[in-house]
């Protein structure tokens, strides 16, 4: 009695070790620990032995049974391991997640950081009248000045106001609110222009503006100073430099073109700079006595500033992006690459 | 306008670099584009402002730099001959608003051959050709003074001369060679016979000088500047005199010129001046007096201007300055600067010179009492919470093409009259167009997973009113959700602005299949739809599309702030029924009853399963529905949820065209 429980111990290890699959560790479990197995077989033989060598025997059948239980179970646990491991080199899942369009963002930012200094958004109007994209703000209907002006005109009646037509720059949105209302005055406004340029890596019939003004008693070039440095400062990078250079707008007096130290070289000189040192970003000055006139703002008690910048050419610079088609493409490999929300 | 500096030397040597030069000039206003070397002299590419006709020439510029370097540049000009008078032709000019003046100089005997050497240079280091020596004279005498000159073969011209307006279709054959029509619009010089050039334009070559010419007649006038700027665009012809003409041409130097020019030919081509007569007089610019305070310009600028600086600045810019009392500058401009009329201006000139970049920058106290635009705001928010979503925004153009909205059945919009392109020649209706290219770009990169917003205006007339509106466009593909995401997200939008009592119903609409309005209390906040077959095609898309376009105005007006609601803590119990529905009754049947049978104790129901199996009757759909419910008042007991689910079966299988499984 006692070979053969040694001889069916035996079997049972050597068959355990030698199973090599899920299945067949199960089916051994069955064979020697089931209901039917030899071990219980032996078990249900030891009625008609006597009752010393029944304990003796029910003794060594009960090792055996642990000694193999414990031995299937770590077997059968190695397996399930085995089964649950993964590839793990496969590819993650995609994730997708939305994004603003970087011109969106530019244009947010920037009308956020003039807000947080006390300026107000407010949008203008892009169907305008040539009375305020032009003559309102100094510009002759024919003279040279008007030349950087190129002009989509609509075929809608022509009213007191002159000729309907796509604005072409943002600064109508000034002499709307200087019309409607009384002074102090501080607004961003930004928004979609027109100019009819033939599409190439650097021009685009529609681009986006910001325009910003203000009009009180006590303000001057400093404060139209101070604030474009501010911008700068905060949009690009505290260490950014600025300059302004004199120019001339028909709607500005004293007039300015502001450059900023370039973003790439810092001043060295490199290829986006055209070796210069400096990008030009944007055109200010002093909102000119006229045009103030003109909206019925005493020019003796108040003054303004007001300055007007392309969002996408900030964008542009500040992102490297050396093609404005991008902007209106919308492709995912370029909508995808921000992550400014 | 391009300059080099051996010409300015002939005025005045600034004693300094060409790119000390350059910086100074740039940051003064005059900003050098380009700097070069060339033959030993320095090149510079300036760009000239519209307000600075001063500027185009060397006495101008160097007058500028001699400014900017601390210094008044007096030049003495030349004495000129006005004798002996020219008996040979006459002169008329029909319009003196047309052409003020007019210097006509008879130059007798000249060897035209090529130009010497330095005369050469001077042309064309300023960015001319050489011709021949008088040709050369004539714009060497342009780019000094400012005043453009032209030189007739005098033996070519057949009687008198005359400034005129063009007849209708007459013919003018240019010095380019180039045969144009003109009109009324143009100005001419003419003689007897024909035209010999259009005026303040381009020379005719029916006078032209050549190696043949022997006697010259030189010509030195001002034209007005809207007369050469109508002149030149109408017939297309864009030239160095033209430029200066329309940027207006002072008469103060014309005398100058003309004898310097005349002087020249007779030094270098060998000849005698035999004639001059002059018609009309110079215009004279009305005198300015501008009278302002020190503290004014303080005031403005934001700075405190030493006293002498300011005077120095004003009297190095050729302003005759006279102090008057309580602190009062009254300055009398230079005759060269028109532009200068008011206080301000004479404020630019002194902050320009002294140096923008010297005034220190402040901050100033804000205290604009305006309110924030509404639908400014809304746009950001809509914009923050869709990409929150996961949709990705575009920016689209605003004009499309007549063609695409004819397709589109549009009407009442409004057409460009000017359009660059007729793929640009109408502005938009409503975000369709924009949004298609954006998916047709993308499906063509293989991407058809896309989820897309705009937000942006559409534009519409209605006999002479006409509006500008903004919308919302969404846009899903059919990889990315087709038509029941896009149900959703427009759920998810109108909850997120907590509009209530809008309604999804169905109604046909051009252009698309299975179609949506959002209903508000008969107004439409937006509709929602797949494309038809037919516009898919038309705009070449490779897959399906499904686009919706909400109204934000509408929206913006309808919106209201959300507030915390309480909601029930007692247990929800749930409940499933698998149903075959047949097609020709509508899910809305199935709602009905729900609502109806359970009342106040549905919380919420969901489809968990919709069966697609092969063999299933076509007209049938098979799904299982999942009931929430939940008291607000009590723990519902089994008892109670069995009763009201039982009820609800009931109900259900009463109703024909539904079938429980």
């Amino acid at each position: 009695m006692y070979q053969k429980i040694k001889s069916i111990e035996e079997q049972a290890i050597q068959e355990v070790q030698a199973a090599n699959s899920l299945e067949k560790v199960q089916n051994l479990r069955v064979k020697y620990l089931g209901r039917r197995s030899l071990i219980n077989q032996l078990f249900s033989k030891m009625s008609h032995l006597d009752k010393k060598e029944r304990a003796s025997l029910g003794e060594n059948l009960n090792v055996v049974k642990q000694r193999l239980t414990s031995l299937l179970e770590e077997k059968l646990k190695a397996f399930k391991e085995k089964e649950e491991k993964v590839d793990l080199t496969f590819p993650p899942q995609r994730l997708f997640f939305g994004r603003k369009h970087i011109v969106t963002f530019v244009s947010e930012k920037i009308c956020e950081i003039f807000e947080n200094i006390g300026f107000v958004v407010i949008e203008g109007k892009e169907i305008e009248d040539e009375w305020h994209n032009f003559s309102a703000l100094n510009i002759p209907l024919e003279h040279p000045s008007r030349e950087v002006f190129d002009t989509f005109y609509l075929s809608l009646k022509e009213k007191d106001k002159g000729k309907y037509l796509l604005r072409s720059h943002t600064s109508p949105s000034q002499i709307r609110i200087m019309e409607e209302k009384k002074p102090p005055l501080a607004v961003i406004s930004p928004g979609r222009v027109y100019r009819p340029d033939e599409v190439d890596a650097s021009h685009s019939f529609m681009f986006h503006q910001i325009e910003g003004f203000c009009v009180d008693k006590e303000i001057n070039f400093s404060h139209l100073k101070g604030v474009l440095l501010h911008f700068a400062k905060s949009f690009f990078s505290p260490q950014i430099n600025l300059r302004f250079r004199p120019h001339f707008f028909p709607f500005t007096e004293p007039s300015a073109e502001v450059d900023i130290s370039c973003i790439m070289c810092g001043g060295g000189g490199c290829s986006v700079c055209s070796y210069k040192g400096w990008l030009e970003i944007l055109g200010c000055g002093m909102i000119h006595p006229k045009v103030l006139e003109v909206c019925k703002i005493d020019s003796k008690r108040h003054k303004g500033f007001a300055f007007g910048m392309g969002v996408d050419r900030i964008a542009m610079l500040k992102y490297g992006i050396n093609d404005i088609r991008l902007f209106y493409e919308n492709d995912l490999r370029f909508l995808n690459q921000f992550y400014e929300v | 306008m391009r300059f080099s500096l051996e010409f300015i030397k002939e005025f005045f040597d600034p004693k300094r670099s060409a790119q000390g030069i350059a910086h100074l000039l740039t940051m003064a206003g005059l900003e050098i584009e380009h700097l070069e070397k060339k033959d030993g002299d320095w090149i510079f590419d300036a760009e000239v402002t519209p307000n600075r006709n001063d500027l185009l020439s060397i006495f101008g510029i160097a007058k500028e730099l001699a400014c900017l370097c601390n210094k008044y540049l007096d030049v003495k000009l030349c004495k000129y001959l006005g004798k002996p008078l020219l008996k040979d032709i006459d002169i008329y000019i029909r319009d003196i608003k047309d052409c003020p003046v007019y210097i006509a100089r008879l130059i007798r005997g000249a060897k035209i051959e090529s130009s010497p050497s330095w005369l050469k240079h001077r042309i064309v280091n300023c960015g001319l050709s050489s011709i021949n020596n008088v040709v050369d004279i004539t714009n060497y005498c342009m780019l000094k003074w400012g005043n453009p000159l032209h030189a007739f073969d005098f033996d070519k011209i057949e009687g008198n001369v005359y400034v005129r307006r063009a007849n209708q279709k007459e013919i003018f054959v240019g010095l380019d060679d180039k045969e144009r029509l003109l009109c009324p619009t143009n100005l001419v010089i003419s003689d007897d016979k024909k035209v010999i050039a259009l005026a303040g334009v381009m020379g005719a070559k029916n006078t032209e000088v050549d190696f043949t010419t022997k006697n010259i007649l030189l010509e030195a006038a001002v034209f007005s500047p809207l007369t050469v700027r109508r002149s030149h665009r109408s017939a297309g012809i864009d030239t160095d005199s033209s430029y200066r003409f329309e940027r207006t041409v002072l008469g103060k130097l014309l005398e100058v010129a003309s004898s310097e020019a005349a002087k020249l030919i007779c030094e270098i081509c060998d000849a005698k001046t035999y004639g001059y007569r002059k018609r009309g007089r110079e215009p004279v610019p009305p005198k300015k007096k501008i009278i302002f305070s020190l503290a004014n310009l303080n005031a403005y600028i934001g700075e405190k201007f030493p006293k002498n600086d300011v005077r120095r600045i004003l009297k190095n810019l050729g302003f005759k300055v006279k102090i008057l009392s309580r602190g009062k500058l009254l300055v009398k401009p230079s005759v060269f600067r028109l532009d200068i009329a008011r206080d301000v201006d004479v404020f630019e000139e002194i902050t320009r010179i002294y140096g923008y970049n010297r005034i220190k920058g402040t901050l100033p106290a804000l205290a604009c009492q305006l309110d924030k635009d509404n639908i400014y705001i809304l746009k950001n928010d809509l914009r923050k919470f869709l990409i929150n979503l996961g949709l990705n925004e575009v920016i689209t153009y605003s004009l499309n093409s007549e063609e695409n909205l004819l397709k589109l059945k549009e009407s009442h919009y409004i057409k460009l009259t000017n359009p660059l392109r007729s793929q640009e020649d109408v502005l938009r209706t409503h975000l369709l167009v924009g949004m298609l290219e954006a998916v047709k770009y993308n499906f063509n990169q293989k991407n058809q997973f896309l989820r897309f917003f705009e937000i942006a205006n559409i534009y519409k007339k209605d006999k002479d009113a006409f509006s500008e509106l903004p919308f919302l466009s969404c846009a899903v593909t059919e990889k990315a959700g087709g038509f029941f995401y896009l149900k959703g997200l427009i759920e998810e939008v109108l909850s997120f602005l907590n509009i209530k009592g809008y309604a999804f119903l169905e109604k046909s609409r051009d252009n698309f299949l299975n179609s949506l309005i959002v209903n508000y209390k008969d107004r439409s906040l937006g509709f929602l739809g797949k494309l038809n077959k037919n516009i898919k095609e038309d705009f070449g898309l490779t897959d399906n599309l499904y686009f919706a376009q909400l109204d934000i105005t509408l929206m913006e007006s309808l919106k209201k702030d959300n507030f915390y609601e309480p909601f029930s803590k007692y247990p929800v119990v749930f409940h499933d029924i698998s149903l075959d529905l047949k097609k020709d009754l509508r899910f809305e049947e199935i709602e009905k009853i729900l609502k109806e049978t359970v009342q106040d104790y549905l919380l919420d129901y969901q489809i968990v399963d919709i069966y697609r199996t092969k063999d299933a009757p076509s007209n049938l759909i098979t799904f299982t529905i999942r009931i929430f419910y939940q008291s607000k008042e009590k723990t519902l007991t089994s008892q109670e949820v069995d009763f009201i689910h039982n009820n609800l079966r009931k109900r259900l299988s009463q109703r024909q065209g539904i079938i429980l499984r």
